[in-house]
C-alpha cells in the first residue's frame, strides 16, 4: 500500500514539476518572440539625430563661458555672504530701524 | 544720484513700495527654505519669457517650416541652440519648482484660512505651467511631438457629451494637423502668457496681502517666532539662491542640450515606446494600466474621471481640510503622502 502511495506521489510530483518547467519554457519562448517582434517594430525616434554636432571652437567657447559664469557666481556669493552677515548684525543690534533705508546705503 | 531718485520718486511714487519692502518680515523656522521655491519659479518664468521672445524671432509655426526653423535655430543662428536649451530646461525646472512649492505648502498646511484664494490661484498657475509644457512640446514638429500630441489631445474624447468637442477645439479639427500647430503656437505665446501674468499678479497680491505663512506646527507653539527683514536680509539670501540656480540651469542646458527628431509625417504610423514629458508620466502610466472595461464602462473614461476627481480634490484642499490641526488634517497629510508616492512610483514604472 505504502509503495503504491509513494509511487503515486512521485508521479504526481513529476507531473507538477514537468508542468512547471513547461510553463517556464513556454514563458521564455513567448518573451523571446516578443523581443524579436519588438526589434522589428517601429521604435520611438531618437532625439538629436537631425542636429549636427556643434563646431569645436563654439564648444570650447561655451565651456570657457561656463567656467567664467561659475567663477563669477562664486565671487558674487562671497560678496553676498558678507552683506548678509552685515545685515544680520545690523538687525540683531536693532539699527535697521534707524537710518538703514532700502537703497542699502545709509549715507547716500 | 539723489536728484535722479527724487525725480523718479516724484513721478512714480516708489517710496510706498520700498517702504513696504522695508517693513515686510519673513518668518524664521525650520522650513524657511520653502520660501525660496516661490521666487525660484519667478526666476525661471522670467528666463522663459526672455528666451521665448528670442526663439519667436526665428520660429515659423507652419507645417512646412516648423521643424526646419527649429533646426535652423539649433544649427545656424549664433548660440541659438543654447537659447533653445535654456528655454527647454527652464520649463522643466520651473515645473519641478512649482511641484515642490505646492507640496511644501500642502505639508505645512499653509493653505489654511485665510489663504484659500492664494492656494487656488497657485493650483491654477500649476495648470497653466503644465499647459505651457503641453503646447510647447508640439512646436518642434518632430515625430515624437506629433505622436505625443495625438495621444494627449485624444484623452478628452473619453469624457461624455463634451469630450469630442473638446478634442476638436484642441486640435482645430478632427486630427492633429498644421492648424493644430498654429493653434498651439498662438496659445503658447499669447493666451497662456497673458493668463499666467494675470494669475501671478493675483497670487503675488494675495501673498503680500496675507504675509508669509508660518507652518502649522510652528504656529501651534503659540509664541511669535523669530523673523528676518525681507530687505535686505532675505533679499540677499534669495539673490544667492538665484545665482546658484542660474549657474545650474546654464550648465544643464550646455551639457544636455535637447536634440531634434526628424520632421513629423502626418501619414506615418505612431512609433512605439512614446513617452510624454516627465510631469505627465504618472497619468500616462495610470491610463496604460486601466483595463478596457471597468464594470461595463469604458476604462479610459473611468481613468480620466478618477484623475479629474483627484485633481479637483487637490485644488479644493483648503475647503476639505478645515481642521488641519486635528485628526482629519493628519489623515489628509497621509493621503497627500500616498498621492506623492503613487505619482513617483508610476513615473518610475513608466520609465522602466
Amino acid at each position: 500500500m505504502n509503495g503504491r502511495r509513494r509511487t503515486a506521489s512521485v508521479l504526481m510530483a513529476a507531473i507538477l514539476l514537468s508542468m512547471l518547467l513547461a510553463g517556464v519554457f513556454e514563458a521564455r519562448a513567448q518573451e523571446a518572440a516578443k523581443a524579436q517582434a519588438g526589434q522589428t517594430a517601429i521604435t520611438a525616434p531618437k532625439e538629436g539625430s537631425a542636429v549636427p554636432p556643434r563646431p569645436p571652437k563654439e564648444r570650447m567657447g561655451v565651456a570657457v563661458l561656463l567656467a567664467w559664469v561659475w567663477l563669477s557666481i562664486a565671487v558674487l556669493i562671497g560678496i553676498l555672504r558678507l552683506r548678509v552677515r552685515e545685515a544680520d548684525r545690523v538687525f540683531r543690534m536693532g539699527l535697521h530701524k534707524t537710518g538703514h533705508n532700502i537703497s542699502g546705503a545709509a549715507g547716500d | 544720484m539723489n536728484a535722479f531718485r527724487a525725480w523718479m520718486e516724484e513721478r512714480l511714487g516708489l517710496g510706498a513700495v520700498t517702504g513696504f519692502l522695508e517693513k515686510k518680515e519673513v518668518p524664521r523656522h525650520g522650513h524657511t527654505v520653502l520660501y525660496y521655491t516661490g521666487s525660484s519659479i519667478l526666476l525661471f518664468l522670467g528666463i522663459q519669457i526672455a528666451t521665448g521672445v528670442l526663439l519667436a524671432f526665428y520660429y515659423r509655426p507652419t507645417l512646412a517650416e516648423a521643424n526646419a526653423s527649429v533646426a535652423r535655430i539649433a544649427t545656424e543662428i549664433p548660440l541659438g541652440w543654447l537659447v533653445r536649451s535654456v528655454h527647454s530646461w527652464s520649463a522643466t525646472l520651473m515645473i519641478a519648482a512649482v511641484f515642490i512649492h505646492l507640496l511644501g505648502i500642502s505639508f505645512s498646511k499653509a493653505y489654511r484660512k485665510p489663504r484659500e484664494a492664494t492656494w487656488l490661484t497657485g493650483v491654477l498657475l500649476l495648470g497653466v505651467a503644465l499647459a505651457f509644457g503641453f503646447t510647447g512640446y508640439l512646436l518642434p514638429w518632430d515625430e515624437l511631438s506629433l505622436a505625443a500630441t495625438k495621444v494627449g489631445t485624444n484623452l478628452p474624447k473619453a469624457i461624455p457629451i463634451v469630450g469630442t468637442w473638446l478634442t476638436r477645439v484642441m486640435r482645430a479639427g478632427d486630427d492633429v494637423t498644421g492648424d493644430t500647430l498654429s493653434r498651439f503656437f498662438i496659445v503658447h505665446v499669447s493666451v497662456l502668457p497673458l493668463t499666467i501674468l494675470a494669475l501671478l499678479g493675483a497670487h503675488l497680491f494675495l501673498v503680500q496681502r496675507h504675509g508669509m505663512s508660518v507652518p502649522l506646527a510652528e504656529e501651534r507653539k503659540g509664541v511669535k517666532g523669530p523673523v528676518l527683514p525681507f530687505w535686505p536680509n532675505f533679499a540677499y539670501r534669495e539673490a544667492a539662491v538665484w545665482l546658484i540656480l542660474l549657474g545650474t540651469l546654464l550648465t544643464v542646458a550646455v551639457v544636455f542640450a535637447p536634440g531634434l527628431g526628424s520632421k513629423a509625417d502626418l501619414m506615418a504610423p505612431a512609433p512605439e515606446g512614446i513617452k510624454p514629458e516627465w510631469y505627465f508620466l504618472f497619468m500616462f502610466q495610470t491610463l496604460k494600466l486601466f483595463p478596457a472595461k471597468v464594470l461595463g464602462l469604458n476604462g479610459e473614461l473611468v481613468a480620466v474621471l478618477v484623475m479629474a476627481v483627484g485633481m479637483g480634490l487637490f485644488a479644493l484642499l483648503p475647503f476639505i481640510d478645515t481642521r488641519p490641526a486635528e485628526r482629519k488634517g493628519r489623515i489628509i497629510t497621509a493621503l497627500i503622502w500616498v498621492g506623492v508616492a503613487y505619482a513617483l512610483g508610476m513615473s518610475i514604472w513608466s520609465l522602466l
